[in-house]
């Protein structure tokens, strides 16, 4: 019964190098798409194109938008929003899921033991100038005890599809993580445009953010609190990710505040209400760790809270997540991955990492200048991009030149597979129909006091120009809901 | 018999415009340890603003104000008065075996316990050739080097005020070989930090009756750890091993982990701002 007249899909061009997350090797749809593929088949192209626009005025009309920074003309834009989802069934959430938690645990450990003890710096395991080279290593979190033992409380861990149809880890964000109002916004909007899909699929809510989040937050409250006051604290309305701050602060039912409405006496943080001050316990804060407290990291932040830091050095305020907590969001920590989930856990890792292959190992350079052609190299000291060779790109002079700056400095140099991200199908306005694009998946991992929580979800983006590999907002993506369906 | 001291420190600052809204950190207090204890402190400011005791991000003791009235100028002054035990800084016992103490700075533990104090910082960073300006005589002992390190630098830098200021970076402090006692214990920190003892930056005051160099604000000086003796402090502005007459407030990686006085002050146009301490003492 695959591929009947379906006019939605009838121009649908499969790249066989790609894995579709849709269509299996042979063309046919797979499974779980199968009645879904049907029920959109159902419509016509302008039936969907008029269902799509609708989503996008929703999404305009509730105030969902984000900011592009470095643009002149700053405006508001929605985040693109296609209304084709993506379903993950249970034997890959499962995956997904238990791997999410296995290495928000382990990067929790890491923290603990780089902020105490130390010991997997002097076994050896991870070198040390990792955590003494990083700008978001703080000093002053030597020896502090967050309360409930947790640094990340939030993570957002990017995963995506490789072509042999395994998962792997990109990154693990666990500064201040954003994008899951977007997941529950996503959620609404499909449901709003097309509900009767749904009854056909047992599909796990993602509207129960909020409840665990706030639950969770609360487990981490101060030694000596009986019922935590929590709060959200943000930079402010000109910050891109302001709809979800005030999103998650309406939706637990909470205030969402900003660095001058909280003030701290006696080494206790209180928020200014019209009834006089009231004592905050837990917060949730988007401010990075050099803004937070202008008398103790960076002078100038307006955006923080003067003797913030005082106040949780005492104990007397939790953070979520802890100051300190970048260091374990590095590039060069991600390649030890696998390392400190066998150290801290003794367990394999469930999701796979990207191969890392460090060029100051003889063995390892070998195998590099070897195979460059299907490596991306990129530097170990760079950041946003800048330095990095795709060896299926290059001219046979280019190669020989980068082969030649590995060999005068290898220490400098880190080499990875080229991986394929996975495609699915997503309408393309300018040429009316479904292309193939290439999506990834951020997970949102909650820790709290021996309990936590992954969303059944998550935040599929999708690289929107032809052939990129870059899923960021900021870059033109845009992202689709997502269904994790129950077993 | 215990010294009794009594210190007394004045800021005061003047601002061209009102001030609505400001906050100050004071980073001035005596720490207790076991050399000085029964700590008293004696705060005041000219607004009559409320001063509440805290603590820095490193845990050494604070006082933070934040007037809830507009002013121009405001004036803070603090006594502390405590007890100070007679320290000989020259009383511990050196093993007779110098290599143990030198293969402990080669520890690998060591290196990761001591790392903070190992770095360099923007303050103590060096030129390549500079780190080459000392370096310690392996026939000697670690306290030994130290003790020559701290003469070395006291010849080298000629101790002058208004050549270098807060900002100074250690490279022009080293070419102008002028400063004052921050760029004296910046440098000291640098090169025994080169040399693998970890060292961290100290301030504090100088009992100065006894006639030794400072100026009439806070005194820096270092400390070292020594394998086998343990931090000992080194003030090679005064090429003087720190002693009873040094007052210790905090110790840090470099000037920035122990600034006396920070503020956040929201005002426009210019201010100035003065201070002065006194230090006294009767056995």
């Amino acid at each position: 019964m695959t591929n009947i007249e379906n006019q939605i899909f009838s121009s649908y061009q499969r790249n066989p190098d790609l894995y579709d997350e849709i269509y299996d090797k042979n063309g046919k749809i797979k499974k779980v798409y199968q009645k879904l593929f049907n029920l959109y088949g159902e419509h016509s192209i302008i039936d969907y194109v008029s269902l799509n626009n609708k989503a996008k005025s929703s999404f305009f009309n509730q105030g969902i938008t984000f900011q592009v920074y470095g643009d002149n003309n700053v405006q508001e834009k929605i985040f693109p929003f296609d209304l084709f989802p993506r379903i993950i069934d249970p034997v890959d959430w499962d995956i997904i899921e238990r791997g999410s938690i296995q290495r928000s645990k382990a990067l929790n450990l890491f923290l603990w033991d780089i902020y105490h003890d130390k010991n997997i710096l002097k076994d050896k395991v991870v070198p040390i100038e990792l955590i003494t080279s990083s700008a978001n290593y703080l000093d002053q979190m030597n020896g502090v005890n967050p309360p409930g033992g947790i640094y990340n409380h939030i993570s957002g861990t990017d995963v995506i599809k490789h072509n042999d149809g395994k998962y792997y880890v990109l990154e693990d964000n666990i500064r201040c993580p954003s994008g899951v109002s977007y997941v529950i916004c996503n959620r609404t909007a499909l449901k709003k445009a097309l509900f009767g899909v749904f009854n056909h699929y047992q599909t796990h809510t993602v509207t129960n953010y909020a409840e665990n989040l706030l639950e969770l937050l609360e487990s981490v409250k101060p030694k000596g609190v009986d019922i935590p006051n929590v709060v959200v604290i943000t930079p402010g309305m000109y910050n891109s990710a302001f709809y979800e701050h005030s999103y998650l602060a309406k939706t637990m039912g909470v205030e969402l505040v900003e660095g001058r409405d909280l003030f701290v006496e006696n080494d206790f943080v209180y928020m200014k209400t019209i009834k006089g001050p009231e004592k905050v316990d837990v917060i949730y804060r988007r401010i990075d760790d050099q803004f937070i407290d202008p008398l103790e990291f960076n002078p100038d932040s307006v955006l923080g809270v003067p003797g913030l830091f005082a106040a949780y050095k005492k104990g007397n305020v939790t953070l979520a997540n802890a100051p300190g907590t970048g260091v374990a969001d590095d590039k060069a920590v991600y390649t030890y991955m696998p390392e400190i989930i066998k150290y801290y856990l003794n367990e394999e890792p469930i999701l796979n990492n990207v191969h890392t292959y460090h060029c100051s190992r003889p063995d390892e350079l070998k195998y590099v200048l070897e195979h460059i052609q299907e490596l991306v190299i990129k530097p170990v000291d760079e950041a946003g991009g800048y330095g990095i060779s795709i060896g299926n790109k290059l001219t046979k002079a280019e190669i020989e030149k980068v082969k030649a700056e590995i060999k005068a400095s290898p220490r400098k140099y880190v080499a990875q597979p080229i991986l394929s991200l996975s495609v699915h199908p997503t309408y393309i306005d300018d040429s009316e129909s479904f292309e193939q694009r290439h999506v990834d998946l951020r997970t949102f991992t909650v820790l709290g006091k021996d309990k936590e929580f992954v969303l059944k979800g998550g935040l599929t983006r999708v690289a929107l120009k032809k052939g990129n590999l870059i899923v960021n907002s900021s870059q033109g993506g845009g992202s689709k809901d997502t269904w994790v369906l129950k077993k | 018999m215990p010294r009794e001291f009594e210190i007394t420190y004045n800021a005061e600052n003047v601002y061209d415009d009102w001030v609505y809204d400001a906050h100050w950190q004071f980073l001035i207090i005596p720490v207790e340890n076991e050399s000085q204890y029964e700590v008293e402190i004696e705060f005041e400011n000219s607004l009559f603003a409320y001063t509440e005791e805290s603590i820095n991000g490193f845990g050494f003791k604070t006082l933070r104000i934040h007037p809830k009235k507009k002013f121009k100028k405001i004036s803070f002054e603090a006594k502390f008065k405590f007890k100070k035990e007679e320290v000989d800084p020259y009383n511990f016992y050196l093993e007779p075996d110098i290599s143990i103490a030198y293969k402990e700075l080669q520890d690998f533990n060591f290196k990761i316990t001591h790392e903070r104090f190992l770095k360099s910082t923007s303050f103590t960073i060096l030129e390549s050739s500079q780190e080459q300006l000392f370096k310690f005589n392996s026939s000697l002992s670690i306290f030994d080097n130290l003790e020559a390190l701290n003469h070395w630098i006291h010849k080298y830098i000629k101790f002058t005020t208004g050549v270098t200021e807060v900002g100074t970076l250690l490279k022009d402090v080293i070419s102008k070989k002028k400063g004052v006692c921050q760029d004296f214990a910046h440098l000291f920190c640098a090169l025994s930090r080169t040399n693998g003892v970890p060292t961290r930056y100290v301030s504090g005051y100088l009992d100065q009756e006894s006639g030794f160099v400072g100026d009439s604000q806070m005194h820096a000086w270092a400390e070292s750890f020594i394998p086998g003796i343990g931090w000992k402090g080194f003030d090679p502005t005064n090429n003087i091993l720190a002693n009873t007459n040094h007052i210790k407030v905090s110790h840090g990686k470099d000037y920035n982990d122990c600034a006396p006085l920070k503020g956040v002050i929201h005002t426009v146009g210019q201010n100035k701002t003065s201070h002065s301490v006194t230090v006294q003492s009767q056995q």
